[in-house]
């Protein structure tokens, strides 16, 4: 699956990358960020995500061929 | 991505909802007349020159344009629903954006100014809290942060649960 990321997450996370560890759902896929980079778990509770840029909850299921963007809090205006 | 509305009369007019040109305030304002509505708003957000008691050089901001777009277009046709608006529009620059330029350009018209007033003023929350677009602030001391970032879900344990501004007033 391919990450995409914004703003803030891009200090912790490349802007863009491949995961290729099975991950199967969002809520896996947010605790895999965190351990990857524990100084962003607490941006990452607040993240939203998109797939194929619609917004998904915790509990989609994930078949590894998606494009996910991770979209933290919004900050615009 | 370029959206044009019926109910905005500026077609003509760069009617991007996410731009990384500056806004032309004055252009959209002149393009905001219509024969049925008694009041028209403009609300404009610009970048101030100090926040959190530091010295503001500029900001950027970015957008996940694809996403933020459609959100608009959403948010904006639910303004226009709900309150029967003639005009209702806005746009979001991308990129630097220096001090006393405008960022954010929210415009409604109405019959009366009650409706334009009330769905500025959600338009510009919602897009604030839920719309995929973020400020770095860069300092006058050469340091930079993300900031100013929606943290209603601190208070809603739900990040898509806001308060929003406008249902308190």
């Amino acid at each position: 699956m391919r990450i995409q990321v914004f703003a803030v997450l891009k200090t912790f996370f490349k802007k863009e990358f491949e995961l290729k560890a099975r991950i199967n759902t969002i809520a896996e896929l947010r605790t895999h960020l965190r351990v990857v980079n524990p100084d962003a778990a607490a941006v990452l509770e607040l993240c939203r995500f998109a797939v194929q840029d619609e917004f998904v909850t915790d509990q989609y299921i994930l078949t590894g061929n998606e494009h996910i963007v991770v979209i933290p809090p919004s900050s615009g205006g | 991505m370029s959206i044009s509305l019926s109910f905005h009369q500026a077609a003509e007019v760069n009617m991007d909802f996410i731009t990384k040109k500056e806004i032309d305030l004055v252009a959209l304002l002149q393009k905001s007349h219509c024969p049925s509505a008694g009041a028209v708003v403009l609300f404009s957000g610009e970048v101030r020159n100090h926040n959190i008691g530091k010295s503001v050089r500029y900001l950027e901001y970015e957008a996940h344009t694809n996403m933020a777009t459609k959100m608009i277009a959403e948010i904006l046709l639910a303004a226009r629903n709900r309150w029967s608006l003639s005009i209702a529009f806005a746009q979001h620059r991308i990129g630097k954006v220096k001090v006393t330029e405008s960022a954010v350009v929210v415009i409604t018209a109405s019959v009366h100014r009650g409706e334009a007033y009330a769905s500025n003023r959600y338009i510009i929350d919602r897009i604030k809290h839920e719309v995929p677009i973020w400020k770095c602030e860069h300092f006058a001391d050469g340091t930079k942060e993300w900031g100013g970032n929606c943290n209603c879900a601190k208070d809603t344990g739900d990040v898509n649960k806001h308060l929003y501004e406008f249902e308190s007033v």
